[in-house]
């Protein structure tokens, strides 16, 4: 059965003002690390260590608020009993927040790189690097607004985006491997260039987890073991 | 740091006098020389909704009635300890019971209307108080069905018998006599109890509506309501208060294992 999902039409209008705070809590934990993703490519293109300890003190900001956003889903299941799709919302935000926090975390790691004062001198890896931040910034809008939306074509499109982020990632992690065949001596400073790639691969990761919530938000089906590709036909063919 | 929702409880302990709606201090009842209540003390914020829980039997409703001098009615009782209401404490020898009774309505778990129109159910105690003004009263029946949303449903038949009234409407008309009186207080006693559960979230609704003028204690054993409802929830065990806190805490993370065990269905 699939009806739009409607937050608005409870008898109770205090619980119509929960949830929608609810929904809107992650959306500002969202807007909050789609802002620390920019100001680590600012740190990065421009090496400013100062940014980078910025935005890695910044975290703490994320992990309070993960925390309040548990919180008041425990609230929430304990005083309202959702049941359907309301309990889905709880459920699915839960999850949002744990990986937008996780996201809060990658993204500290990548910082590392700038404030260690180790990033190797090399015109690749910094094209490499803000080609793939970039990419991930997009795909952080483009999870975001799916989830604020609920838009399910919106979210499949999201998630394909991953699948470039991937490339470019192996792309990196190959031409990394030849400058520590040619440079052995720098192997760890290329090393921590590897973890930063990596964590970068890591919030795609995590905002496809998040598009598949979408998907079980308005459905309540898993959409994980369903290609996206044949998902996406489906949508874009019912328009 | 950036908070995500705002809300403001304030901690039963740190409940100033002029927050308190009542304020019940070593109060102790006996009902047929058995000990019901065993010294409670509470004070009841003023404009919340607070919700006393508890298995039946340990002294919800008396500690309820207690709050309008209802135990009276029960000859053989016996009442020691304070009840303040407004300054007052309202176990003094000369308290005006009916002056009383109007300012802290009551709501039962059956709807009990009077065999009399709609109209004359909403006015009836006003009418007692000596209104005679025909457009005071009309007013005031619009008022109190208004706020009891049940005005938009009898508007056209309000001199029909209340007894044609379905279960929720006839609950939600003796709220509205209750209302009709302005109350400071509103107690109700299980007032869903006997309502499908549609009905019961309206009623619900209702009474968020009404705590902006009255301070408003609910007596419920569907715990999920006392969650739903209530700002502020206490927890009765034979006769004592076990625990009493804001209802966040209470159904998330109670001081007492007794409460734990109560709200978690693990008791007896």
């Amino acid at each position: 059965m699939k009806r739009p999902f409607q937050l608005n039409t409870h008898i109770s209008a205090k619980y119509n003002q929960e949830l929608e705070a609810l929904k809107h809590s992650v959306l500002t934990m969202g807007g909050l690390l789609e802002q620390q993703m920019v100001n680590t490519l600012i740190a990065i293109e421009e090496k400013i260590p100062n940014l980078a300890e910025r935005v890695s003190l910044n975290d703490a900001k994320i992990d309070a608020m993960e925390h309040q956003v548990e919180q008041e889903c425990m609230r929430i299941i304990a005083t309202r009993n959702p049941a359907a799709s309301d309990l889905r919302l709880v459920m699915t935000v839960v999850k949002v927040a744990t990986d937008l926090e996780r996201i809060g975390d990658e993204i500290v790691r990548i910082n590392r790189l700038i404030q260690s004062n180790g990033m190797p001198n090399s015109e690749f890896l910094l094209a490499g690097l803000l080609d793939i931040g970039n990419r991930i910034v997009n795909l952080m809008r483009g999870t975001l607004d799916a989830f604020a939306r609920q838009d399910e074509k919106a979210a499949v499109i999201a998630h394909k985006q991953d699948a470039d982020i991937d490339r470019v990632y192996k792309k990196l992690l190959e031409q990394t491997a030849e400058e520590i065949k040619s440079h052995p001596e720098d192997i760890y400073m290329w090393m921590d260039v590897l973890w930063s790639v990596r964590s970068f691969e890591r919030i795609g990761d995590r905002c496809k987890s998040i598009c598949e919530y979408v998907f079980f938000l308005n459905s309540g089906k898993n959409r994980k073991k369903i290609s996206t590709k044949k998902n996406l036909k489906r949508l874009l063919k019912n328009g | 740091m950036l908070k995500l929702f705002e809300r403001e409880v304030i901690a039963v302990d740190e409940l100033s006098l002029s927050q308190t709606g009542i304020d019940v201090r070593d109060l102790s009842v006996e009902l047929n020389d058995k000990r019901v209540l065993n010294e409670i003390n509470i004070r009841i914020p003023k404009h919340k909704i607070t919700a006393l829980i508890g298995q039946s039997g340990c002294g919800k409703t008396t500690l309820l009635s207690s709050f309008n001098r209802m135990n009276e009615l029960n000859r053989r009782h016996k009442t020691t300890g304070e009840v303040w209401i407004n300054e007052r404490n309202i176990y003094n020898k000369r308290e005006n019971l009916a002056a009383l009774r109007s300012r802290v309505g009551m709501v039962f778990q059956r709807p009990n209307p009077f065999p009399m129109s709609i109209y004359e159910n909403v006015c009836f105690g006003l009418k007692i108080k000596g209104e005679t003004s025909r457009r005071v009263l009309d007013d005031a029946v619009e008022n109190a069905l208004e706020q009891a949303a049940l005005w938009s449903e009898v508007r056209d038949r309000l001199f029909d018998s209340a007894l044609t009234l379905s279960g929720g409407q006839q609950q939600r008309l003796m709220i509205a006599r209750a209302l009709a009186l302005s109350p400071q207080i509103l107690l109700l006693d299980e007032p869903t109890s006997a309502l499908d559960p549609l009905t019961t979230l309206h009623i619900e609704e209702l009474i968020n509506q009404l705590k902006k003028n009255c301070t408003i204690v609910i007596v419920t054993h569907n715990m999920q309501q006392a969650a739903r409802v209530s700002d502020y929830a206490a927890f009765l065990h034979q006769g004592e208060l076990i625990e009493f806190a804001d209802s966040d805490s209470l159904f998330t993370l109670p001081a007492k294992q007794q409460t734990e065990d109560y709200i978690t269905g693990r008791y007896g």
